[in-house]
C-alpha cells in the first residue's frame, strides 16, 4: 500500500515537473489548481488543533457564486448558498412541500388563489420583522420587475397580493396553476428593509439559520451561525466558508487532506481514491438532472424524425454510462428523469445499429451526413461529446466536436436570433429541476414558446398537442389528470425524439467522517441546516 | 566540452589537406556521445512519423469500451485510455502530428524570420529599426500568451497553432540572422564581393546567407523541441488539436482527470513530450558545438 502511493506520488512529481517545464517555456498563466490550493494554506482558518472539536467547516464546490439575489439566479452554486441564508414560505423536501417560513397554506379548488400563514416571532438577520408586509414586498418587486429569473417562472401571473393580517397573505393568479407553489419555493424572503437600500447581488439578508460575513468572489463566502434563528439548535457548525474550487483533482486533495470538510460534486474518476479513505464518506443520490444532445429539428437534417430516432438507436446508453460517468447514471428513459413528479417510464431506444442504418437510409442519409456538435469547456462535457461523436461515426454520422467557452456558448446559442438563423445542430446539455415541478422539467426547454433566447428549447421543438397537454396540465389541480396529461406528453416527445436521450445523473457528494448533517439534495442543492461535527 | 573544442581545433588543422565539410561533421559529430545517440532517437521518430499507421498494433481512433483504462500490459503496451483506445499506437500517431506541427511552424518562422534579419542586418538604417523594434515588441510577450492571442483570433485548430508558432518563431530568428548578418557584412570577401561591383542580392544570397546557414541549423533544432513544447501547451489548454485528436498534448488535457485513478493515462503522452523535447534540445546543443562553437554562450 505504502508502496503503490509512493509509486503514485512520483508520477505526479513527474507530471508536475513536465507541466512546470511546459510553463517555464513560454511562462503560462499560473493555472488556477495552484491557485487555489496555495490560497487555502495561507488564510485559511479551518484547520484547527487536533484534538479540540472543530466549529468551522469548508464546502468545496466546482464553479463560483454568481450572485446572491435569490430572486434571479439560475445556477445551482449560487442557490446553494443562498439556502444557508435565505429562507421562503415553503421548502421541498423529497417532493413534498413542506412549510418553513410560512406555517401552513391553502389552494382553492381552481388553483387561482394561494393563502399562506406564516410564522410568528421570525426576524431577519437585520433586526427587521418578518410578517406579511414583508412578504408583499419581497412578492412585489418579483412581479415588478421583469429581468428577474423569477419573473417569467410562474409570477407574472400574479395579479393581486393582499396582505390579510400581520400573519396571513393571499395570492391572486390570473389562471389556474396547480404548480404555482414550486414556483414560490425559490422566492426566498429578503428583509424590507435589504430590499430598498442594498445590493441585493452582493448582500442577502434573510431570516435563515446563518448569516451572511463575507464574499470575495472567486475565492470564498462565508456566513456564521445565525443566534436568532427560530429554529434554534439544528444547526452547531458556527461558521461555514464555501470555496469554488472548479479544479476536480485541487477539490479532491482539499477533501483528502481535511482542508474541505464536504465537496460537491466528486469527481467520477476520483471516487475509489475517495473510498479507500476511512475518514471520507462518499454518497450518492439520483439527481433531477436529464443529459441529452438537443437536436435542432427546423434545420436538416434533423427535421426528419427518422433520423432523430436513428441517432437515439446509434448510442449505446450502457456505455455512456460506463465511460463518460463512471456508472454513476440511469438511462433516460423519458424526457423526464425517475425523480421529477409524474415520470412515466417509455421504452428505451434500445442500442441497435442495425435499425439506426434503416432509419437513415428511410430518410435518405445511407452514406450519413456531418455536424457539429456543441458543449461547453467541462472535461466531462468534451468526453461525453467525443463519446457521441465515436458512436455516431458507426452509422456514417461524422460529428465535429466544438467545445465552448460557457460564455461564447450561451451567445451563439440565446444571443437574440429567431429559429430560422439558429446556428446550433447539436447542443450536449443538461437540465436539472425540482421534484415536484413536472411543468418546469418540460415547458422551458421543449414548449413552443421557449424557443431561445426567451427559454431553452434548444431543439426548436414544437407540438402543438405537446403544448396544449401541458397548458391543461398546469391548469388542473386534479393529480390524476395531470399524471394522464404528462403520461401523454412524455409518450409524444420520446417518439419525436428532439433530443438525445443519453442518462441521468446521480448525485456525488463526499464529506469528512465526522461531518454530518449536510447532504445534497436531488436537484443539486447543498443542505446546511443541520450541520454539525460530531 | 573544453577538451572537445581544443579537439575540434587540432582535428580541423591535422585534416586540412584533404578537408571536406561533410567528413568533417561527421567525424566531430560522433565525438558528441549525448547527441549523438539522441540525435539517434529524433531518427527513429522521424521514421515514426513517416511510417506510424503501418505499425501501429491498433486502430488510433477505434473505442473499446470493454478495456478502459487498462494499466500498461502485453496486448496494450502503454495501456488503454478512457474509451478503451489503445494509448502506444496514439502516441505512434501523436509522433506524426507533434513532428509535423513542429516542423512546418519553425520552417516557415524560420524563413520569415531568416529573411528579415538578412534585410535587417544588411540594408541596417530605418529597415533595420522597424523590424527589430518590432521584434522588441513581440519579444516583450511570453511565446505562450502570443500563441494564445494569435489563437483567440484565428480560433482553435491545428493549423492555427502552426501559424501561431510560426509567428512567434520569426522575431528570434530575425534577431540571430541579423546579428550574424552584420558580422559578416564587414568580412574581406563580402567587401570583395562589393568592389567588383556584385548586387546586392547576389551579395546577401551567395556570401553572407551562406555563412549564418550553421548558426541557422543549430537554432532550428532548438526551436523544434520548443515548438514541440508550445504545441502541445496549446492543445493541453484546449486551443489546439481537437480532443479526439491522438495528439499528444490533447491526451494529457483528456487523461489529467484520471491522474489520481489511472495516471498511465498522462505519464505515457507526458513521457513522449518529454523525450522528444529533451532530444531535440540535445542534437541541437550537440550541432552547437560542432558547427558554431562561438554561439555557446548565446
Amino acid at each position: 500500500m505504502i508502496k503503490g502511493n509512493g509509486i503514485k506520488l512520483l508520477f505526479v512529481l513527474f507530471l508536475s515537473m513536465l507541466i512546470v517545464a511546459c510553463s517555464t517555456e513560454g511562462s503560462v498563466e499560473s493555472d488556477p489548481e495552484d491557485n487555489s490550493s496555495d490560497k487555502g494554506s495561507n488564510d485559511n482558518v479551518v484547520i484547527e488543533d487536533e484534538g479540540n472539536k472543530r466549529d468551522e467547516i469548508v464546502i468545496a464546490v466546482n464553479e463560483n457564486f454568481i450572485t446572491m439575489d435569490p430572486h434571479n439566479s439560475g445556477d445551482r452554486n449560487s442557490n446553494a448558498v443562498q439556502g444557508a441564508m435565505l429562507e421562503g414560505l415553503i421548502d421541498e423536501r423529497d417532493g413534498e412541500i413542506v412549510p418553513v417560513l410560512a406555517e401552513d397554506f391553502e389552494v382553492n379548488d381552481d388553483a387561482t388563489e394561494f393563502t399562506f400563514y406564516l410564522r410568528e416571532g421570525v426576524v431577519f438577520h437585520d433586526g427587521q420583522p418578518f410578517n406579511a408586509e414583508a412578504v408583499k414586498a419581497n412578492f412585489e418587486r418579483i412581479t415588478g420587475d421583469q429581468s428577474l429569473r423569477l419573473y417569467s417562472r410562474g409570477f407574472n401571473d400574479i395579479t393581486d397580493i393582499d396582505v390579510i393580517d400581520e400573519y396571513t397573505i393571499k395570492i391572486t393568479l390570473s389562471q389556474s396553476n396547480s404548480s404555482m407553489l414550486t414556483k414560490i419555493v425559490p422566492a426566498r424572503m429578503i428583509s424590507p428593509k435589504a430590499l430598498k437600500e442594498e445590493d441585493l447581488t452582493r448582500n442577502p439578508v434573510g431570516t435563515g439559520p446563518y448569516k451572511f460575513v463575507e464574499w470575495v468572489p472567486g475565492d470564498h463566502l462565508t456566513v456564521e451561525l445565525n443566534e436568532n434563528y427560530w429554529n434554534q439548535g439544528q444547526a452547531k457548525v458556527q461558521k461555514i466558508t464555501y470555496r469554488p474550487v472548479p479544479e476536480n483533482g485541487a477539490r479532491v486533495a482539499m477533501l483528502k487532506t481535511g482542508e474541505a470538510d464536504f465537496i460537491f460534486p466528486v469527481p467520477t474518476q476520483n471516487l475509489a481514491e475517495l473510498e479507500e479513505d476511512e475518514n471520507i464518506i462518499v454518497e450518492t443520490n439520483q439527481s433531477t438532472i436529464a443529459r441529452y444532445v438537443s437536436l435542432n429539428t427546423m434545420k436538416e437534417p434533423f427535421n426528419d424524425v427518422r433520423v432523430r430516432q436513428a441517432l437515439n438507436y446509434a448510442i449505446d446508453k450502457d456505455a455512456f454510462i460506463n465511460v463518460v460517468m463512471a456508472g454513476f447514471a440511469t438511462p433516460l428513459d423519458s424526457v423526464l428523469p425517475s425523480t421529477i413528479f409524474n415520470y412515466q417510464q417509455q421504452e428505451l431506444y434500445q442500442y441497435n445499429i442495425e435499425r439506426a442504418k434503416e432509419l437513415l437510409a428511410e430518410a435518405g442519409y445511407e452514406n450519413g451526413f456531418t455536424a457539429e456538435i456543441w458543449g461547453n469547456t467541462n472535461s466531462d462535457t468534451v468526453r461525453g461529446m467525443q463519446f457521441i461523436q465515436q458512436q455516431l461515426s458507426q452509422i456514417g454520422v461524422e460529428l465535429e466536436v466544438l467545445s465552448m467557452e460557457e460564455g461564447t456558448l450561451s451567445e451563439r446559442i440565446y444571443g437574440g436570433h429567431g429559429p430560422e438563423e439558429a446556428e446550433v445542430e447539436m447542443w450536449y446539455v443538461s437540465w436539472g429541476g425540482f421534484p415536484s415541478d413536472t411543468d418546469h422539467a418540460i415547458r422551458p426547454i421543449l414548449g413552443g414558446n421557449s424557443f431561445p433566447p426567451a427559454g431553452g428549447n434548444s431543439a426548436y421543438f414544437s407540438n402543438p398537442e405537446v403544448d396544449q397537454w401541458l397548458f391543461e396540465a398546469n391548469a388542473t389541480v386534479d393529480a390524476e389528470l395531470k399524471r394522464e396529461l404528462y403520461g401523454k406528453v412524455q409518450q409524444k416527445i420520446y417518439e419525436e425524439a428532439p433530443w438525445i436521450f443519453l442518462a441521468s445523473d446521480e448525485n456525488l457528494f463526499g464529506r469528512r467522517a465526522d461531518l454530518e448533517g449536510v447532504y445534497v439534495t436531488p436537484n443539486g442543492r447543498i443542505h446546511v441546516g443541520y450541520a454539525e461535527i460530531k | 566540452m573544453g577538451v572537445l573544442k581544443e579537439e575540434v581545433i587540432n582535428e580541423t588543422t591535422i585534416n586540412k589537406s584533404q578537408y571536406s565539410p561533410i567528413k568533417e561533421f561527421w567525424k566531430n559529430w560522433k565525438r558528441q556521445k549525448v547527441a549523438f545517440s539522441a540525435s539517434l532517437f529524433v531518427l527513429l521518430l522521424i521514421i515514426i512519423a513517416f511510417v506510424g499507421p503501418y505499425i501501429t498494433p491498433y486502430d488510433p481512433y477505434e473505442p473499446n469500451y470493454n478495456s478502459i483504462l487498462q494499466g500498461p500490459s502485453s496486448s496494450h503496451l502503454a495501456g488503454t485510455d478512457e474509451y478503451g483506445r489503445d494509448i502506444f499506437s496514439r502516441l505512434i500517431y501523436g509522433t506524426r502530428i507533434s513532428l509535423s506541427v513542429s516542423f512546418i511552424s519553425v520552417f516557415f518562422g524560420a524563413v520569415v524570420g531568416t529573411i528579415l534579419g538578412l534585410i535587417s542586418g544588411f540594408f541596417g538604417g530605418f529597415l533595420d529599426r522597424i523590424i527589430m523594434r518590432s521584434s522588441d515588441v513581440m519579444f516583450a510577450f511570453p511565446d505562450i500568451i502570443l500563441a494564445i492571442a494569435i489563437i483567440a483570433i484565428l480560433g482553435p485548430g491545428l493549423v492555427n497553432v502552426v501559424i501561431a508558432i510560426a509567428v512567434f518563431t520569426v522575431p528570434s530568428f530575425a534577431r540571430l540572422i541579423r546579428g550574424a548578418t552584420l558580422e559578416v557584412k564587414e568580412t574581406v570577401f563580402v567587401e570583395a564581393a562589393r568592389s567588383m561591383g556584385a548586387k546586392k542580392t547576389r551579395i546577401i544570397y551567395k556570401h553572407i546567407f551562406p555563412e549564418t546557414f550553421s548558426s541557422l541549423m543549430v537554432f532550428f533544432t532548438m526551436r523544434i523541441g520548443t515548438a514541440i513544447l508550445a504545441a502541445a501547451s496549446l492543445s493541453f489548454l484546449g486551443l489546439g488539436a481537437s480532443p479526439g485528436t491522438p495528439d499528444w498534448g490533447a491526451m494529457l488535457t483528456m487523461g489529467r482527470d484520471y491522474l489520481g485513478t489511472s495516471s498511465h493515462v498522462v505519464i505515457m503522452p507526458g513521457i513522449a513530450i518529454f523525450l522528444t523535447v529533451l532530444a531535440f534540445n540535445l542534437v541541437g546543443d550537440g550541432l552547437r558545438d560542432v558547427l558554431d562553437p562561438k554561439t555557446k554562450n548565446h
